[in-house]
């Protein structure tokens, strides 16, 4: 990781990217992806009224955040995702470990949850609108849905690989059932679960935006619509850019959890 | 050194593969561990030596017979027979010392007398100093030691090791060894450990017991005669005794003959 080593092959199979090449090449790929959309439109090569320069699309940010009051539609689209995702884990994490831990849950409960998990969450919509209406129920619902059976899933499977030796070695040590479930069964799969609950909270947002796009007054989604039907493309541009990143913060917000959670596991270089 | 403590008595185990089919694992086993004594458990691979430890531990039951500690019949796993794996089976969340300490806390011995017990155990193994690291943060032996601790921390009165150093390398398995010679030595603790390797069988064992394949049956019980009842501290100074290679080459004969019948 020193300069002083000689030149690498820029196509080294599996080798360690150094620190500075990290950085040049996560800077790069941004500098040339906006690059490329300013020189677009400050040539001329698009409509501007369907692809509004990066400026515009800055500008319009700025603009709905100072003067229009967006931030109040950003917390309610976050207070959405946090709320059902909330409601999705405190059901998920302790039917997915009972489901884990005694084949006789999971024999009620998997063909269940597998048959749900193919039925697409927004094919929910229509009969959700129908029974709650258009508040904040069947958002929450939508997100719930769209998260939960994935979830139970995930923490089951995690669940599974705990080793069978780490139960065993309990056992022999006296322990009873409850002390293996919560002292050794979901200590160990701990870990995995707040990966799985990493990877569910990016599909959460996915279904926030649909929810807020097909049918709402307020959140992220709901602006972008609005700004739709008055050819504000960049505002449209703007919705996008705080989704990826508030998407790109929570991902952040988990990683550093997993980091404060769980100092045992360490770094493999 | 005369009292038997565990006893194993015409032990068989089937078990059931799918619907129809049937594995016959061991066959009419009886063996007897007395106290203090260490126990081993030889054969080839597949001769039912891990079946016939888990039965003791609780952890399989059996077809046919009995196994009974103190003349209780075993039922189930329990804190009486702490088992030590060739896997690790460190709880990586908890220190050194609450892995120590998981076995006592669970079978609710009071604070004050934990911390004793963890501080000996952990300073008999040689980690007094990694009381508070991770596991993670452990060699292979290191941890291997600290389920050692573990389990006689929680005071079993039969100590179980299946194939405990098969996955170490040699100079560290001879290190281990050494330190199971001086683990008995100090606290009379009842072993039952299960090997295919010959070497570890002769250097720790008072008692071998040499199992016979598909289906595990006792072919020999054996006790090394050269040793005179006493235990011997260090392998340079074993394999350098009287009789130690005749034993060798004796376990290395049946471990071939049983080898051959499989084929």
């Amino acid at each position: 990781m020193t300069n002083s080593k000689p030149p690498r092959d820029f196509f080294s199979v599996r080798s360690h990217v150094g620190r500075v090449q990290g950085i040049i090449s996560a800077i790069g790929i941004w500098a040339i992806f906006f690059g490329v959309w300013i020189v677009a439109t400050s040539l001329g090569w698009v409509n501007e009224l369907l692809v509004p320069s990066p400026q515009k699309v800055l500008t319009a940010t700025h603009d709905l955040f100072v003067n229009r009051g967006f931030s109040s539609d950003v917390l309610v689209s976050v207070g959405r995702v946090f709320i059902s995702f909330a409601m999705a884990c405190t059901v998920a994490i302790p039917l997915g470990v009972a489901m884990g831990t005694f084949p006789s849950i999971e024999a009620i409960f998997a063909p269940f949850v597998s048959a749900w998990r193919y039925l697409p969450a927004p094919s929910f919509i229509p009969i959700l609108l129908m029974w709650f209406g258009t508040g904040e129920a069947p958002k929450l619902a939508l997100l719930f849905i769209g998260v939960i059976f994935f979830l139970i899933t995930l923490v089951m499977d995690h669940t599974k690989n705990v080793r069978t030796e780490l139960i065993e070695t309990a056992l022999t040590l006296g322990a009873s059932r409850y002390v293996i479930v919560l002292k050794v069964v979901f200590p160990a799969a701990f870990p995995d679960i707040v990966t799985a609950m990493r990877q569910m909270m990016a599909m959460a947002w996915t279904y926030l935006v649909i929810a807020e796009i097909v049918a709402s007054t307020t959140g992220i989604g709901a602006m972008m619509m609005r700004a739709r039907r008055f050819l504000k493309t960049d505002e449209i541009l703007s919705g996008i850019i705080v989704i990826g990143v508030l998407g790109l913060l929570t991902d952040v917000l988990f990683r550093v959890l997993h980091r404060q959670l769980f100092p045992y596991i360490e770094v493999k270089h | 050194m005369s009292d038997t403590l565990l006893e194993v008595r015409e032990v068989s185990k089937t078990f059931t593969l799918g619907s129809r089919k049937t594995l016959k694992a061991v066959e009419n086993v009886s063996f007897g561990v007395e106290q203090n004594s260490i126990c081993v458990l030889l054969g080839p691979s597949g001769c039912g030596k891990s079946t016939v430890l888990r039965m003791i531990a609780g952890l399989e039951t059996a077809t046919e017979g009995r196994v009974a500690l103190g003349g209780k019949a075993v039922t189930g796993p329990g804190q009486d027979r702490g088992m030590v794996f060739q896997a690790y089976t460190s709880f990586d969340w908890l220190s050194v010392r609450k892995n120590v300490e998981f076995g006592m806390k669970v079978n609710n011995i009071d604070a004050a007398k934990r911390r004793e017990r963890t501080n000996h155990f952990l300073n008999l193994v040689g980690l007094s100093k990694f009381a508070d690291a991770y596991p993670s943060q452990l060699s292979g032996g290191m941890r291997q030691r600290v389920a050692i601790a573990r389990t006689l921390a929680n005071d079993p009165e039969v100590l179980l090791m299946d194939e405990p150093f098969g996955a170490l390398d040699a100079e560290t398995r001879w290190l281990m060894q050494e330190l199971m010679i001086d683990v008995a030595e100090k606290t009379n603790t009842t072993m039952v450990i299960v090997t295919h390797d010959l070497e570890e069988a002769i250097f720790l064992a008072d008692k071998i017991i040499f199992l016979s394949s598909h289906p595990g049956r006792v072919k020999e019980e054996i006790i090394p005669a050269f040793k005179a009842g006493k235990r011997i501290a260090d392998k340079e100074h074993i394999i350098r005794m009287n009789g130690y290679s005749d034993l060798e080459e004796k376990l290395m004969r049946l471990m071939r003959e049983e080898g051959h019948r499989e084929n």
